[in-house]
């Protein structure tokens, strides 16, 4: 009995002891953050002589900022940009969070369409910005662009197209990227190969070096399904004429019963052959690192981002190059458009500042951040000149030019069409890759989806 | 005095029952609402649909494979991990095994208390077809034509997935029916043994109906285990290939939170509570009316 008390004392101690706990951190914390606004708001003061654009002094000016990119180097190369900017502009507080992709997409699904919205946020292009700027919260920033055409002339045009719905422009593209195959240049010159620039002489390249003993002469990770879909959008994108595209495409419209995309499925069934057997099992990391890296697949379909990862597995003398996917002898589509997307902020028209808001938006995507992006991360910034010969990978100035010359960008396949005819596509994909499902048999799968939401 | 019991026995379960009621019914009752409407994750309105979500239900064909699988998991696991978990039991509490019983207990616990991500990425690397554990053990030992590419092939990929679970959660099982073997009174196996009852006879006829209460407890936990599965193929497969290594609770995941359905997903969710709802009160009243004869 007596221990039974003395246990349930210790507990009721424990319990308000972590209760004053909380308590003492919550008061402790609200006189800290007044102590460091008040820090920040006497610096201000004296900042304010040298720099013009900081507003009147005493405004506290509190930007909450949200991304997806939790992981170094990006997440300490926001925190660097925020606190150079923090330092720049004394007013200014910048509260940055972050979560990983998908989760990010959950929340800022959750959040958007409510009072809760961040003030900057990043975001995809094609439909998943759609949905953004359907929550009615998202800020039109087309005079954000009008009024600093120094600033806004230096974005890249195609990615701007990328945020633009109804001639209204949505967001600030901050990164860009584009898919095109990248090959092994010592195999293609030992094997005396050309660039193929049609899908038959791509076959041809792909006999070729399966004669020359490649087992896998191009390679992929099809238990990743957005790799399928990376494919599966391209081969779309240059087969089918883009009007009927463009209504498919379209959740209110989409019927899929062109012929043509069963003719992009059965191109996938011959491609899917040339990849092996092991194909279906492994994911597109593996297949990177330890087929096309090390030389024993020739050919693989990437990022033109996925440019530092390649970097750091390949042996010193490994040379590549890229060239964009092959047009279809009876394909529709435009040959020169490159499958890529830009990435970036958009500004909720719900924000308490939004002048404060383009501010830094427009500090952060100029040579400030657009710099550090490609050299310290890799990814190609949408900055045209932010960086040069000097700091950044022959490999990564290449990369942009593609995308600068790219007639136009057209959106991941599961960025442009509905999560509920995509899925189907790229489980189908896949069962075609193990002989499960023939082209027709999964057409008509997604025909059915693509109804149903109708 | 008996008021004053009363009050106590409220007081007592009132918060449990707040509680339980904020976190357990509440969502429960919103998600039947749920499942009678179309909303996405970002929408601000929910519209009423009616019946549409189950009339989808019922024409949903992964429903059907989802279903499938499920079952295949549920009969697998009560198999390997109630069957064989509770002859694995009642061989480590054997005399025989008195001084090794400690050390395989604790080896045969061990994947319990990995982290279930941890399994699953360990599992990715056994079953990898060109450098895994599994196909170079088999090339090893000559079974070359039995090396199979077991996540990405269809007829082998759930059964892939559902081994992981096996291989994590017999253990625990196991533990459970060591407790309850040790409650048996050893004067029941001494007096057996003294009739002449052999080892197995004794395990049939003492152990098992002994640790009756046990069985219904780990079956119910295998069965709505192998229901709410989601972990093993998200990782492993997400489904892959094609929908080969699809389960109820991943279909449901996809479809509202990559398909951007809630209204179907929480369809969905409603199909799985009645699944498990149904099995868990039928082993419950099965196991609950044999108590009562006894």
């Amino acid at each position: 009995m007596k221990m039974k008390r003395a246990m349930a004392l210790a507990l009721a101690a424990a319990m308000s002891l972590s209760l004053a706990a909380c308590g003492g951190s919550d008061s402790g914390n609200q006189p800290a953050a007044g102590g460091n606004e008040a820090g920040a708001n006497t610096s201000g003061g004296s900042a304010g002589g040298e720099n013009q654009a900081a507003p009147a002094e005493g405004d506290k000016v509190v930007i909450n900022f949200f991304h997806r990119w939790p992981n170094d180097p990006k997440n300490s190369m926001f925190n660097e940009l925020i606190q150079q900017y923090m330092a720049e502009n004394p007013n200014v507080t910048i509260n940055m969070d972050c979560i990983l992709n998908d989760q990010y997409k959950e929340k800022i699904r959750m959040v958007v369409s409510t009072d809760e919205v961040p003030d900057i946020f990043s975001s995809w292009s094609g439909t998943f910005a759609q949905e953004m700027i359907a929550s009615g919260n998202v800020a039109s920033l087309n005079d954000m662009y009008e009024a600093d055409t120094e600033w806004s002339g230096k974005i890249a045009q195609a990615s701007v197209d990328g945020f633009t719905f109804d001639g209204q422009i949505y967001g600030v593209p901050w990164s860009q990227d584009g898919k095109v195959f990248f090959y092994n240049k010592k195999i293609f010159a030992d094997n005396n190969i050309q660039i193929p620039t049609t899908w038959n002489q791509f076959i041809g390249v792909l006999d070729t070096l399966k004669a020359a003993g490649y087992e896998t002469p191009v390679v992929e990770g099809l238990s990743d399904s957005w790799a399928i879909l990376h494919y599966l959008g391209t081969m779309n994108q240059r087969m089918v004429d883009p009007q009927v595209l463009a209504k498919d495409y379209d959740a209110a419209t989409g019927e899929f019963t062109d012929p043509a995309y069963v003719e992009v499925l059965n191109k996938w069934q011959q491609l899917v052959s040339y990849m092996g057997d092991t194909c279906v099992a492994i994911d597109h990391e593996t297949a990177r690192n330890t087929y096309f890296a090390t030389g024993e697949a020739p050919i693989m379909y990437l990022q033109l981002a996925e440019i530092p990862h390649i970097e750091k597995v390949i042996p010193e003398d490994f040379e590549y190059g890229f060239f964009n996917f092959p047009a279809f002898e009876e394909g529709k589509g435009d040959t020169k458009a490159l499958t890529g997307a830009p990435e970036g902020f958009m500004i909720s028209n719900k924000t308490k500042y939004p002048e404060e808001c383009q501010k830094f938006l427009k500090w952060l995507v100029s040579k400030n951040g657009g710099e550090a992006l490609t050299t310290k991360c890799g990814d190609i910034s949408s900055v045209d000149g932010a960086v040069d010969e000097t700091n950044a990978l022959p490999a990564q100035l290449e990369a942009m030019d593609i995308i600068k010359y790219a007639s136009f960008l057209a959106p991941w396949f599961d960025n442009a069409c509905d999560a509920s005819v995509y899925t189907v596509y790229s489980q189908g994909a896949q069962a075609i890759a193990t002989g499960d499902e023939t082209p027709e048999s999964v057409m008509k799968q997604v025909q059915e989806a693509a109804a149903s939401i109708h | 005095m008996k008021k004053r019991r009363n009050i106590e026995a409220l007081a007592f379960t009132v918060p449990a029952l707040m509680i339980l009621g904020v976190f357990v019914f509440y969502p429960l009752v919103r998600n039947i609402i749920y499942s009678f409407q179309s909303f996405t994750l970002s929408s601000v309105t929910k519209e009423w649909v009616g019946l549409k979500n189950y009339a989808t239900l019922l024409s949903d064909k992964i429903i059907l494979t989802c279903l499938k699988n499920n079952i295949l998991y549920a009969l697998i696991s009560i198999v390997i991990q109630v069957g064989f978990g509770l002859v694995l039991a009642a061989v480590l509490e054997d005399v025989a095994f008195r001084k090794l019983a400690p050390t395989l207990r604790s080896i045969y616990f061990i994947p319990t208390v990995i982290s279930m991500t941890v399994v699953c990425l360990l599992f990715d690397f056994v079953y990898n077809p060109q450098m895994g554990l599994l196909n170079s053990f088999l090339e090893m030992i000559g079974l070359e034509s039995l090396t199979k590419i077991w996540l990405g092939s269809k007829k082998t990929a759930m059964y892939a997935v559902i081994a992981v679970s096996q291989w994590q959660s017999t253990g625990y099982v196991t533990m459970l029916f060591i407790v309850a073997i040790q409650k048996i009174p050893r004067d029941l196996y001494e007096a057996a043994e003294v009739d002449g009852a052999s080892k197995i006879k004794r395990f049939f006829y003492i152990t098992v109906p002994q640790v009756r209460q046990m069985f219904f407890v780990t079956m119910i936990l295998t069965v709505s285990g192998a229901f709410t599965v989601f972990n093993e193929p998200y990782i492993l497969t997400s489904g892959g290939p094609g929908t080969a290594t699809m389960v109820l609770s991943l279909h449901m995941y996809q479809t509202g939170f990559v398909k951007n359905n809630m209204g179907y997903a929480s369809t969905i969710a409603m199909l799985i509570f009645v699944i498990t709802a149904v099995l868990s009160s039928v082993q419950f009243f099965s196991f609950g009316a044999e108590k009562e004869e006894r």
